[in-house]
């Protein structure tokens, strides 16, 4: 445990749990939303397939193109035939691209790829790995942000600089990428089986500019994101954040296909002024085999909202170091388990509970850190493994 | 550090569930010493006190903890048994300490006229540490042996007193259910009484997995003690572990959340009061004049 970790989780932990309890006492329908909003989750996780299906349909009425990717692999497959030979993209942070290792594959092939959260692009220029779900940075302090901005960005920045010099440096290199990007991929906070709209909630902009000026919005996210209704979406950005601690969120952004115009004699025209082609990229990657499972089925309702990170002792020793970016902390090791079969972390779950306690899925999580330990010691058994 | 993690429980498993369906006990243990405190006590009965040895045994607990990584990673489990040979044995004043709390207890039932007896040195061990550690189908295995060793011994109500204990028999009726009532002896002293202001350290199973945390406030309350709260540091989604429960899995990760833990509690008053041995075992190196509840309360 480094004093700079230490440091930094005291600090966002002050900042973070008043202000959850803050906005949910002054907002208290978010209780019943939160109550309805895990109910729609598990009619989805009941019949999978089918609202997979819907949803597909749905986006290919709004004219958009739905893809559905088996596994990691696939999904940079399809992006890669979607991308083709386009050079600039720009990323909205996303972990489920994460999970997927598309960014760094981008790179690989020679893509000029840039993060346009402020937080994963401190991350992507200090190499650095995500340490919590939704503030990506947390284990660095200003000073460490400064000291990274002037390394790799802008020399008049320092550790001693205000957190607005060093926002003001990062929103100018953005704002220029913005201009000359040619695909846009976000992730998803859920996604309507009813109508094919994918819904993001965010307070920068960075999203709304990534799956706008680009000519091609590729949205790349799990199958767990899906909920029945275009209501439900709206449920599920609002509880996410809530319990995130920004309520309300600066924006809500929903896509339900291309950019289009109704204006010239009412016929729809597509494109309109915002993205010529939208795709949305579903991605299994194990999450079909855990809905099937009644146990671990519970972790696919997790939202990603990150409040679970501040009341779990584990995480707040270990970091990032519990589980495996972009997947830590306590949801974090159950999605290990989910889309990569290692259920090892687990080991290190204390079952303080606290994380159960604040979830507003109520997802008993250290119920599920059991059952993958357990299922862990079956594998070990059967594998004749120590 | 994790895939130590997965191999020292495998260790642990291996081992504690051996000794476990032997003779109802996790590690070698010396039946005599624990039983001494309850001289006096009726032998048996429906309605009995059940230690599960663990204010007996919580520092040995951490004595086993400690050899665990090192035989994890000679990958040896027999040089583990054989370790065990050994039999820890807490230092007398430890004891001495466990007796007194034990002691204590009991003599709060009785003042409430609670009707009880002991098992003395026939008494088993509840197998919490198989299902904290996820080992499921070994604590079903254990639970049937456990439920009908109760049984046939005529016992119809098991007074527990410590939090591992009493959810370990919550959660074994999940699986092997029996008539066996289990209530927890904060719930049956009606005229304990104590004095001044503690910071409460609260059990993560009392308080969180049984929903005790209000009903134990409130019995605390009826004692005449009072409660030093901060809600970030006392509240039910905020109040963290003591770094116990994994220790046996990974001893530094235990310790640094004790650590962190104690810095908390100390941050909210200087008299800290716990109501549970391993949390005692994991705070007490960090917090000075550390007390658990049964200490303060007559
Ligand atoms: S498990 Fe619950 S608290 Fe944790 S990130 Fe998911 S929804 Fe939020």
């Amino acid at each position: 445990m480094s004093s700079e970790w230490e440091e930094a989780i005291e600090r966002s932990t002050r900042n973070n749990v008043p202000e959850v309890w803050r906005m949910l006492e002054e907002h208290p329908y978010l209780e019943s939303t939160r109550v309805e909003l895990r109910k729609a989750k598990l009619r989805v996780l009941d019949n999978l397939d089918e609202f997979i299906g819907k949803t597909m349909e749905a986006v290919t009425k709004s004219g958009g193109v739905a893809h559905l990717a088996r596994d990691a692999a696939e999904a940079r497959d399809i992006v890669d035939r979607i991308i083709g030979g386009r050079e600039h993209i720009i990323l909205s942070k996303s972990n489920v691209a994460y999970e997927a290792g598309i960014r760094q594959h981008l790179r690989d092939r020679g893509k000029d790829v840039w993060e346009t959260d402020f937080g994963e692009y401190l991350l992507q220029i200090a190499e650095e790995e995500p340490s919590h779900i939704i503030t990506v940075a947390l284990h660095m302090t200003k000073e460490k942000f400064g000291r990274e901005l002037h390394r790799n960005l802008d020399e008049s920045i320092n550790e001693d600089s205000t957190p607005a010099e060093m926002a003001a440096a990062v929103r100018r290199f953005l704002l220029g990428k913005y201009d000359t990007a040619e695909v846009g991929i976000t992730g998803a906070n859920a996604v309507a089986a009813d109508t094919g709209s994918v819904a993001l909630v965010e307070n920068e902009g960075n999203i709304r500019m990534t799956s706008v000026r680009p000519q091609i919005h590729i949205a790349v996210t799990g199958i767990d994101k899906i909920v029945p209704t275009l209501g439900d979406a709206f449920k599920e950005v609002m509880i996410q954040a809530a319990y995130a601690g920004s309520y309300p969120p600066t924006y809500i952004n929903v896509t339900t296909g291309p950019s289009s115009t109704g204006d010239i004699e009412s016929q729809i025209i597509r494109p309109a002024t915002g993205p010529r082609e939208f795709h949305l990229v579903l991605i299994d990657n194990g999450r079909m085999k855990a809905a099937a499972d009644r146990e671990l089925r519970e972790a696919l309702l997790c939202i990603r909202c990150g409040r679970c990170y501040f009341a779990c002792p584990t995480y707040r020793v270990m970091g990032k170091e519990w589980g495996k970016p972009p997947y830590s902390g306590p949801t974090g090791v159950m999605w290990n388990a989910i889309v990569r079969g290692d259920s090892s972390a687990a080991h290190m779950c204390t079952h303080s509970a606290g994380c159960r306690e604040v979830c507003p899925m109520d997802i008993n999580i250290p119920r599920v850190l059991e059952y993958i330990k357990y299922t862990d010691f079956k594998k070990m058994e059967e594998g004749g493994k120590k | 550090m994790a895939d130590n993690a997965s191999v020292t429980s495998a260790l642990l498993k291996r081992t504690v569930y051996r000794n476990l369906m032997k003779d109802y006990l996790p590690f070698p243990i010396d039946r005599k010493l624990c039983a001494r405190w309850a001289g006096g006590i009726p032998e048996g009965g429906s309605s009995i006190i059940y230690t599960s040895m663990m204010y007996q045994m919580a520092p040995m607990f951490k004595a086993y903890e400690s050899l665990l990584p090192r035989a994890a990673r000679l990958r040896g489990s027999e040089r583990l048994a054989s370790l065990g040979k050994f039999l820890f044995k807490p230092k007398r004043a430890e004891l001495e300490r466990a007796y007194a709390i034990l002691r204590n207890i009991a003599s709060m039932l009785s003042k409430s006229d609670v009707d009880f007896g002991y098992l003395h040195e026939k008494e088993p061990y509840s197998g919490a540490i198989l299902i904290e550690l996820g080992m499921r189908d070994e604590f079903i295995e254990y639970g049937k042996k456990l439920t009908s060793f109760f049984t046939g011994l005529g016992v119809e109500r098991v007074i527990t007193v410590d939090p591992h204990t009493t959810n370990a028999l919550a959660r074994m009726k999940e699986y092997v259910p029996s008539r066996l009532e289990v209530v927890n002896y904060l719930s049956l002293i009606d005229g304990a009484r104590g004095e001044g202001k503690f910071v409460l350290h609260d059990s993560c199973l009392y308080a969180r997995h049984l929903g005790l945390r209000d009903s134990i406030r409130q019995s605390i309350g009826r004692t005449g003690i009072s409660l030093a709260e901060d809600r970030m540091v006392t509240g039910k989604g905020t109040a963290m572990c003591c770094g116990s429960p994994v220790g046996a899995v990974s001893p530094d990760l235990g310790e640094k959340i004790a650590e962190v833990r104690a810095r908390a509690l100390l941050s909210v008053g200087g008299s800290v009061m716990v109501m549970c041995p391993m949390c005692y075992q994991a705070l007490s190196p960090h917090i000075k004049g550390l007390k658990d509840f049964a200490e303060v309360v007559r």
